[in-house]
């Protein structure tokens, strides 16, 4: 039995080892969204824009009278890794978590959160699909797909569009996206000439764009992502399609007058709402700015927001347990926020609509008039 | 009094391990003990990337028969995987079908899958072979996608977690028990095999099929038989996963997830079983275990793979066979 002895002594040794330090003065806040992969740009930027909240936070004296700390969970916008990096933020003793970025990765994670009890704010996904998912810890900050499809048609229709075509990249986002507003568009009596499902990376997009232009729509939805959407609009203006291009919240990056060039010109995004956009986020910007050294993307905001939010909650709460804090956000009015208020409907989404409508002027975002 | 061995290496003193009966048994013990008591060691997230791991375990062995036993290399191996997962999340959503009747279905329609890629291709060898399961692996990602049945892009959302006798698998701890199960039935059946008279059939076929053939093998019987054993590994892997994650999405069997299990046979050394089990568990945990190194993490990963790629270029596990 020798051996067993010493896999079992060993074994021993292991839990010792293998229990994590807990330091008793600090509170862990998990952050989970994609560094790696397509989607590492806006990831970064959503983790970036939590920790420059946190330290914020922690200068004015932290929450419960601790300061807080953060750790990444990548997620690499895949749901098999997503599973993974939430599994490790629930068992390292994380208070709260904010993340969730791509709709897809996020939906299997929230029974993993639910089950630890975890509270966990949604700055970004926005699938409906989320919402019958949720086991009731998960409060979603971003307006739905529901609340971007209304904006989109009442911009179509003040544009006098009455054919569009949606073309949507086959993941849950955007796809979502794409259907939900097709269903809207057309109970409004008018017509959708085509939906188009692109593979992601695909460097051509001759097929897509011949249907589209034979179609000859009055307007392009793009629903999915800018690193495929900025590829397909210059394709499209390159072979000669004059009509309106729009885009989806996932495309309103700078990134795509990068990838899309002078075709970008004119495109129109809806958007939630970002910092260069809020006149209460200029402070914001700026600090980012300083500390990270570049623009804030466009879910930094929402995740700076998140993570106030959180810290609120804690500290109205007055405790870590995750029912009272779970409560707490439920009945949350909070107004301490550079995106606007945020309260919840009883599907703990966001309680208003927060898109606005950009349009790229100069290799630029603006609003639109 | 049998002696136990001394603590052995796990690299060169398996075979002498294994010499005599008893100290197999023990051996086995250890191993049992070591994967009923892990859950308890390593934590949640621990059970979490172990079950992922022992998944894994499972579909490499599924391909380990296809690549490593007949010799037929298949880069769309996450087909039959989406099969079984697609089969149970459908029949059990849409059609309230119990997980355990689901269940055959998958391996049946897996046989069947096995048999629509298997069948035409058996005259194609190698690079053209492997361009045609590439293929096929798109082909089944992309239905996938496209059909109303199967969710189209956002996948299937809210499969139930079975029963088995009372008892609800629903917790990762459950799960990671009967991965363990399937893991270890995996590795019987493809012991059993190896050893069969199938599988020295397929030996013959790996190394001359033309030579094989003369000595009375029937090349197309046993070629076909490899893809629908490998089929039913995978089919069965892919009906557990779909019930442990409750929700499955056509990115969830793209080209990455066959390459990655191609990978964990490649990187273990093909045809041999210790060594695909040792693939899929440093596939799997080794981008997990990196994870402190943030950015990092894939770059560690790929020198790593390609360090042993360098240094061990058929595979990790010691080719030289001792017991012999």
């Amino acid at each position: 039995m020798r051996n067993v002895m010493k896999t079992a002594a060993g074994l021993a040794l292991a839990i010792v080892l293998g229990v994590p330090a807990m330091a008793q003065d600090t509170l862990t806040i998990g952050i989970m969204v994609p560094t790696t992969g397509s989607e590492a740009t806006y990831g970064q930027d959503m983790a970036n824009a939590v920790n420059l909240a946190i330290g914020e936070i922690n200068a004015a004296g932290g929450v419960l009278g601790k300061q807080l700390t953060s750790t990444i969970g990548d997620d690499g916008c895949d749901a098999q890794l997503a599973v993974n990096a939430a599994s490790k933020l629930a068992a390292s003793g994380v208070v709260g978590v904010v993340g969730g970025y791509c709709s897809g990765a996020t939906v299997p994670t929230l029974k993993i959160y639910g089950d630890a009890k975890i509270p966990l704010i949604i700055p970004a996904a926005n699938s409906t699909k989320l919402i019958p998912e949720n086991p009731g810890n998960a409060f979603m900050i971003n307006s739905t797909g529901n609340d971007q499809v209304a904006k989109a048609i009442e911009y179509f229709n003040g544009k006098g569009v009455k054919k569009i075509a949606i073309i949507n990249q086959g993941d849950a986002y955007s796809q979502d996206l794409a259907d939900l507003t097709k269903k809207n568009w057309e109970a409004a009596g008018t017509t959708v000439t085509d939906i188009e499902v692109t593979n992601k990376r695909g460097p051509y997009y001759s097929a897509v764009v011949t249907a589209i232009t034979s179609a000859n729509p009055d307007a392009v939805f793009w629903t999915a992502y800018y690193a495929d959407g900025g590829l397909l609009i210059r394709q499209l203006r390159e072979r000669g399609y004059q009509g309106l291009i729009a885009v989806g919240d996932g495309s309103n990056s700078p990134e795509l007058f990068k990838i899309a060039g002078p075709a970008a010109e004119g495109v129109i995004a809806f958007s939630n709402p970002t910092a260069e956009f809020l006149p209460e986020a200029k402070a914001f910007a700026e600090a980012y700015q300083k500390q990270f050294g570049a623009a804030p993307g466009p879910y930094s905001t929402l995740s700076y927001d998140a993570m106030k939010l959180l810290a609120w909650a804690l500290n109205t709460a007055g405790t870590t347990d995750s029912a009272k804090v779970i409560e707490t956000l439920q009945g949350a009015n909070f107004t301490d926020s550079i995106s606007g208020p945020i309260s919840f409907t009883p599907e703990k989404t966001l309680a208003r609509s927060n898109f606005v409508v950009l349009e790229g002027k100069g290799g630029a975002w603006t609003l639109a008039q | 009094m049998a002696q136990f061995p001394e603590r052995p290496s796990a690299w060169g003193g398996l075979a002498t391990l294994l010499d005599t009966p008893q100290k197999r048994y023990a051996a086995i013990a250890v191993i049992l003990v070591a994967m009923a008591v892990a859950p308890y060691v390593f934590g949640s997230y621990g059970t979490v990337i172990l079950t992922n791991a022992l998944l894994y375990v499972l579909l490499a062995l599924g391909l380990n028969i296809v690549v490593g036993y007949a010799g037929l290399l298949d880069l769309g191996f996450a087909a039959f995987f989406a099969v079984g997962a697609y089969t149970v999340g459908i029949t059990t959503l849409h059609f309230g079908l119990n997980f355990w009747l689901a269940l055959p279905l998958a391996i049946l329609l897996a046989i069947i899958a096995g048999i629509v890629i298997g069948a035409p291709t058996l005259r194609l060898r190698s690079d053209y072979l492997a361009i045609v399961t590439l293929g096929f692996g798109e082909i089944v990602r992309i239905t996938a996608r496209n059909l109303r049945e199967t969710g189209g892009a956002s996948g299937l959302i809210g499969i139930d977690s079975p029963w088995l006798f009372g008892w609800h698998i629903r917790t990762p701890l459950d799960f990671y028990y009967v991965f363990c199960v399937l893991a270890i039935l995996g590795v019987i059946a493809s012991v059993r095999l190896a050893n069969s008279r199938l599988g020295r059939a397929w030996l013959y076929v790996r190394h001359d099929e033309d030579a094989a053939e003369a000595m009375g093998i029937n090349r197309v019987k046993v070629k076909l038989a490899a893809y629908i054993v490998g089929a039913i590994y995978g089919s069965i892997g892919g009906a557990f996963f779909a019930a442990n994650l409750g929700a499955i999405s056509p990115e969830s069997f793209s080209f990455r997830q066959s390459v990655l299990i191609l990978m964990a046979v490649i990187l273990g050394g093909m045809g041999k079983i210790p060594g695909v089990i040792l693939g899929a568990f440093i596939v799997i945990l080794a981008p997990e275990l990196l994870r402190d190194f943030g950015d990092l993490r894939l770059l560690i990963f790929a020198v790593g793979l390609l360090l042993i790629m360098l240094f061990r270029p058929s595979g990790i596990w010691p080719a030289r066979s001792k017991s012999r």
